[in-house]
């Protein structure tokens, strides 16, 4: 996959080099970041590179092309299709979901109301991260989350730092239990799957339409609140398998044991290095003293991509 | 006879005129009218609907007739998907081309085009106070043109009568 979806969202002057980068290296990359006044940057698998006027990859920063305010002011204008009143919300929380599921973060100077922030105001830095769909990538998670005495999935929380891979893998899940492509024989077809797509990067919702493939017996609940969404999923979807992104706040806490008690198997994902880590939070440590997770699987990316690093079952 | 036929088409020219001039001044305060309108659309789609700019616009071209929809619809295209005009760009350039059609003159026009620059680029709130300015210089305008029309508008029909027989008689 080309870096082609994200071309349109940027202004000419920076379109043009972006588009003339290698192939091979437009295949790699992760990460666009665009400063006002510094170089143009590109992140890949292996590491980063200076973006020159001619798309040429630079080691070092100088001759690589610099984005002007007026750039910055016209991509944060693209970026929300010249509505950022649309957008309030989003740029309180300092980041905003694209057409195509790339979520793009943003810094700048912000507006505080009560000292806390309303707004961001000047956004001079911009994180384009580029969402990819990893078809298949879940077929080394499932086998270890399977519950056969149910014949469905443990309740289980992915673990890994941030850019490693936990969104393309809870949802190529999703896309596997809702399809019942199920390693083993024996678990007779999909199950109904409901996903709470807070940031619309698991199923890249367009007008609520998801995007990615996330299999055919899913519902998503896109752009709302994990808290909230579970609680609605719960109540009028009749989700046998509820996934969420990036738990960590005391009300997702209360909405997976709403599920759990409702009998419905949740997947969820959390930032962290390791298990312990993550158990540092206080809201995920709360629900390891619950035992609400079964089954913990910690990615770590390599150069091979990702992979399981170590799974916990708790019994 | 080449002297009568020449005097009828002086006469009629000058009616014309005087009338052509006559609905120019009557235009002007419906057209602001219009424009008023469309505003206070554009803040309820904006306000309420949160609707992106280019729909909203549309949407906005969509109930306008005459030539002041075509602004709005001109203003729209240029920020089509996959486009990389701002809002003040296509605004500015939509004035340019369509604004000669309309009978509007300089005081909106530059009221028009100062909202363009602001358009799309803050807070809900901000949006509909910039749009109520907008309304408002327009508001004042469509009064003074209101006005104009009652005391020009007949005078034209029939200054553009009266000065097309002062031509005739002048050249009998």
């Amino acid at each position: 996959m080309s870096l082609m979806p994200i071309l349109t969202l940027l202004p000419p002057a920076l379109r043009e080099p972006v588009a003339r980068l290698p192939a091979e290296l437009q295949k790699r990359a992760e990460e666009l970041r665009i400063r006002e006044g510094r170089p143009l940057e590109i992140v890949h698998s292996e590491g980063y590179a200076f973006v020159g006027p001619n798309g040429n990859p630079l080691g070092q920063a100088a001759g690589s092309c610099i984005p002007t305010r007026e750039d910055c002011a016209k991509l944060l204008e693209l970026l929300t299709r010249h509505s950022i009143y649309s957008y309030e919300e989003e740029l309180k929380r300092g980041y905003i979901t694209v057409e195509g599921g790339h979520r793009v973060g943003l810094a700048g100077r912000t507006v505080l109301e009560e000292s806390r922030v309303k707004q961001i105001r000047d956004v001079s830095g911009f994180n384009i991260r580029i969402a990819r769909e990893v078809t298949g990538c879940g077929r080394k998670v499932l086998p270890h989350i399977m519950d056969y005495g149910e014949r469905n999935v443990h309740h289980t929380l992915i673990v890994s730092p941030p850019q490693h891979g936990k969104t393309t893998m809870i949802r190529d899940l999703a896309r596997m239990i809702s399809s019942g492509e199920w390693p083993e024989a024996g678990f007779a077809g999909g199950r109904k799957v409901g996903i709470v797509d807070e940031r619309s990067e698991i199923a890249a919702g367009v007008r609520g339409v998801p995007r990615f493939d996330v299999g055919p017996r899913t519902d998503v609940m896109d752009g709302c609140p994990k808290s909230e969404g579970m609680i609605m999923m719960i109540r009028s979807m009749s989700p046998e398998v509820l996934v969420a992104d990036e738990i960590g706040r005391p009300e997702d806490a209360y909405a997976i044991h709403e599920a759990v008690h409702a009998g419905i198997r949740v997947i969820a994902t959390a930032h962290g290095s390791s298990l312990e880590d993550a158990l540092r939070r206080p809201v995920l440590r709360e629900l390891a003293e619950d035992r609400v997770f079964r089954r913990v699987v910690v990615l770590r990316k390599g150069p091979g991509g990702v992979s399981v690093e170590s799974v916990s079952e708790i019994e | 006879m080449i002297k009568l036929i020449g005097a009828v088409c002086i006469l009629f020219a000058g009616t014309m005129l005087g009338f052509y001039q006559s609905l120019q001044i009557s235009s002007r305060p419906r057209q602001i009218r219009q424009t008023i309108q469309a505003l206070q659309r554009l803040e309820t789609e904006i306000s309420y609907g949160y609707n992106p700019l280019p729909d909203a616009l549309f949407t906005v071209a969509g109930t306008t007739a005459g030539p002041v929809g075509s602004l709005f619809a001109e203003a729209a295209s240029g920020l089509k998907d996959g486009g990389t005009d701002s809002v003040r760009e296509s605004w500015s350039n939509a004035v340019e081309r369509c604004w000669g059609s309309t009978a509007m003159k300089r005081t909106e026009r530059e009221a028009f085009l100062q909202l363009g620059s602001v358009l799309g680029i803050s807070g809900r709130e901000d949006q509909a106070k910039h749009l109520r300015l907008a309304a408002s210089i327009l508001q004042a305008e469509e009064e003074a043109a209101a006005e104009d029309n009652r005391r020009f508008g007949k005078m034209w029909r029939s200054l553009g009568m009266l000065a097309g027989a002062l031509i005739v008689i002048l050249m009998y």
